[in-house]
């Protein structure tokens, strides 16, 4: 319990103090995080509708393939990027390994099939026939899309929200390609980590505190977002 | 030849059934047609394929004489409206559902506030001009997808059984204030139902469908023939 | 509300270039400067390396990115030619490295030793007993120890002990072996009340919170050696030899290895590391 305490007491002098280093981690854990989460929601809605509302050959697998995306180990992902970047990899020469770029290549890899399958998920339980509503009002293709994502919002934020909360507390993957470089590809989940490894365990508590406040923040944004379109 | 409507040769065939089949089939300027029939009958795919939202397995449709192709299906169809059972209605105001409808057809601005405005009015919903279209009673949302359809001020209106989720009050007060709109304006229209009490409020025709055939049609008078409106007892397909 | 789409895509454009901005100065070009060190956990734990790297970095120019993994990793990362420079402390483990040419440029830099620690009871008796007699005692009096099992420096050191004790531990209900790092495995023989083989360094820092005493300690079997080396730039031709070749020069450095012998003094009163550049181990 004194943990705890001691913790939450370390996470207040750290945020007061503006601990640099501390801060630097935070700010880097926002834009890593940050970036892969923008990048999926930008690639993975699109996808999702697009799978979502189309019939071609082979849908039947990629819609397996998303949904077990979804569930893919962090851990794997990780070592799979680490393979590519690695210096003798198929992608070596892009010099990326133990770089913020490698954490951003990582953490998209994980969000995107759980933002696609979200969003296919929503774009699905919108009623068929207001497909076929919109249809006959004479919506074009792109108007027709746009009009889908709105009546899906509420799934389709779901689906970034989840996507967030994928990448933020991912560990594994953001170890193995990163680093934990300090000053350079140290995040919250890896610094915390290496905290509990040194036995340091009231620091590790407050950057695990700074990390749900930082979740916790980011979130009920969305979910404020998310829940204002019910109103 | 003041045909708005025509089909020839039209047959669908879904998963191996036969769903229709239409010889012959003219809808002229002015007039409302009622395709009744049961359950199954193929009316509501039937109005689909009309309406251009369904292809055919077979056949010829013409739009005011012109022969309806990939090419030209875009255009005709925006020059159509329909109203289905549900209401759909997206998920915002019901100002913004009409807005948005005329949007999608290119009509903005001043032009889109007043047919907006006067169709609001005209089906008795001004004051609902704000409300989320979640929140309002059955009749309220069918009175809405009434309004943003005339709103779009379409060639020719379908209608797919639009009262049938309606209790039996609501379901009378729209018929009548449909009704009468669809004579002030000359619209001409096709819907469907299952109850031909339905019929004299609305139509000026009737086609009876049954498995998929017109096995009657003509005007109300000469369907309905005997079978005058206020039985409540129609016999116009074998049981 | 088509109009809310633009804006919020607007939004959207505008988060994106926020959160781009800093990589600005992270480009491909930065490769050469850009130094790969492979070390362990329980160097990077020590804290040593946050003194000075620092100090490098700033008389050479280089970024070091310091890659803190297990001892079996570093080494598989010099093999791969993924790191451009090694700190290690497994020299039989390294000494195969330097005979294949997979590492050149093989310097001793300082040694720290290993510490048996153990409940302050003692139930096994094993306080003041050299290590491998300690060792003995606490599985004749079935007392329960923790390895780190993990192919560590400290592991190796372990496993070199139970051969010279003539014991075989794996698989005995009395031993367990963590996996992890040595303070992990620490905390977990703190919690169970268990006897481990651990560095000064980890213990001395964590010591505040475990409930361990030293035990053994002194011998010259508990030595604990660190030696730097450059990973082959003519095996691996995208080594950053010339950075490689700063750091070992660096490391033994007379002022370097000055600072090592004096960190940890003001925090804990005694040297963590003794500085040996030059010698002969």
């Amino acid at each position: 319990m004194g943990v705890v305490v001691e913790g939450f007491r370390e996470a207040f002098r750290l945020l007061v103090t503006l601990n640099d280093e501390v801060l630097g981690i935070t700010l880097r854990t926002i834009q890593v995080s940050g970036s892969s989460t923008l990048i999926s929601v930008l690639l993975g809605i699109p996808a999702g509708a697009v799978v979502a509302l189309n019939r071609f050959f082979g849908r039947a697998f990629l819609i397996d393939l998303i949904n077990f995306g979804m569930g893919l180990a962090p851990v794997v992902v990780g070592l799979a990027v680490w393979l590519c970047f690695t210096r003798y990899g198929p992608l070596g020469m892009l010099n990326l390994l133990y770089t913020p770029t490698a954490m951003i290549v990582a953490q998209t890899i994980i969000a995107f099939p759980v933002v696609t399958g979200l969003t296919l998920a929503s774009i699905q339980s919108v009623n068929p026939k207001m497909r076929l509503q919109m249809l006959s009002l004479g919506a074009t293709r792109g108007q027709y899309l746009l009009l889908l994502i709105w009546e899906a919002r509420l799934g389709i934020l779901a689906a970034v929200i989840a996507g967030f909360g994928r990448v933020i507390s991912e560990v594994g993957a953001s170890m193995m390609v990163g680093g934990n470089v300090r000053g350079y590809t140290r995040v919250l989940t890896t610094a915390t980590v290496m905290e509990i490894g040194k036995g340091q365990f009231e620091l590790a508590m407050a950057l695990s505190i700074l990390l749900l406040l930082l979740n916790f923040f980011v979130v009920s944004v969305m979910s404020r977002l998310q829940q204002r379109g019910k109103i | 030849m003041n045909s708005v409507l025509e089909a020839r040769d039209l047959r669908l065939v879904l998963k191996g059934r036969n769903i229709f089949a239409i010889d012959q089939f003219t809808l002229q300027s002015g007039e409302v047609m009622a395709l009744v029939g049961p359950n199954g009958a193929g009316k509501s795919s039937l109005l689909l394929t009309l309406a251009l939202l369904q292809t055919p397995t077979q056949g010829t449709i013409l739009f005011k004489g012109q022969t309806v192709s990939r090419d030209n299906l875009f255009v005709l169809r925006r020059q159509m409206a329909l109203v289905f059972q549900e209401a759909l209605l997206l998920d915002t105001t019901v100002r913004r559902n009409i807005t948005i409808a005329l949007r999608i057809r290119g009509v903005l601005g001043h032009e889109a506030a007043v047919r907006t405005d006067r169709w609001l009015e005209r089906f008795g919903i001004l004051d609902l001009a704000r409300r989320q279209a979640r929140q309002l009673s059955g009749g309220e949302a069918q009175r809405a997808s009434l309004a943003r359809a005339f709103a779009l001020e379409p060639e020719v209106l379908f209608l797919d059984e639009p009262f049938s989720s309606l209790d039996y009050p609501t379901r009378k007060v729209l018929l009548r204030d449909l009704g009468g709109v669809l004579q002030e304006m000359g619209m001409t229209a096709v819907f469907v139902t299952h109850d031909p009490t339905e019929i004299p409020y609305l139509a000026t025709s009737v086609g009876v469908l049954h498995n998929g055939r017109i096995i009657k049609s003509g005007k109300v008078q000469e369907v309905l023939g005997t079978q005058l409106p206020g039985r409540e007892e129609f016999q116009l397909w074998p049981d | 509300m088509l109009g809310r789409f633009r804006t919020m895509a607007m939004g959207m454009l505008l988060l994106a270039v926020g959160l781009a901005m800093p990589w600005k100065g992270e480009t491909a070009e930065s490769g050469m400067k850009d130094l790969i060190l492979a070390t362990t956990t329980s160097t990077q734990d020590s804290g040593l390396l946050d003194d000075l790297v620092p100090v490098f970095e700033k008389e050479t120019g280089y970024r070091v990115k310091v890659i803190a993994v297990g001892t079996g990793h570093a080494l598989a990362m010099a093999e791969n030619g993924d790191a451009d420079v090694v700190l290690c402390h497994a020299p039989e483990s390294e000494k195969k490295l330097v005979d294949a040419g997979t590492v050149t440029n093989y310097q001793l830099v300082m040694h720290n030793d290993f510490l048996i620690v153990g409940p302050p009871e003692d139930p096994a008796g094993a306080r003041g007993k050299s290590s491998v007699e300690a060792l003995k005692a606490v599985m004749a009096e079935n007392g329960l120890f923790i390895s780190r099992g993990d192919d560590s420096g400290t592991h190796k050191k372990e496993l070199s002990l139970w051969k010279q004790a003539d014991i075989s531990p794996t698989g005995r209900r009395n031993y367990l072996e963590t996996g992890q790092g040595m303070g992990a495995t620490l905390q977990m023989a703190s919690e169970k009340g268990a006897y481990t083989l651990t560095d000064r360094g980890t213990y001395l820092s964590q010591k505040a919170h475990l409930k361990l005493e030293v035990l053994s300690e002194g011998e010259k079997s508990l030595l604990n050696i660190y030696h730097v080396m450059q990973v082959n730039p003519y095996k691996f031709t995208r080594v950053n030899a010339q950075g490689a070749k700063a750091f070992v020069g660096f490391m033994i450095a007379p002022q370097t290895q000055k600072m090592i012998g004096e960190f940890g003094q003001d925090k804990f009163g005694q040297p963590l590391f003794f500085p040996d550049a030059g010698k002969s181990m």
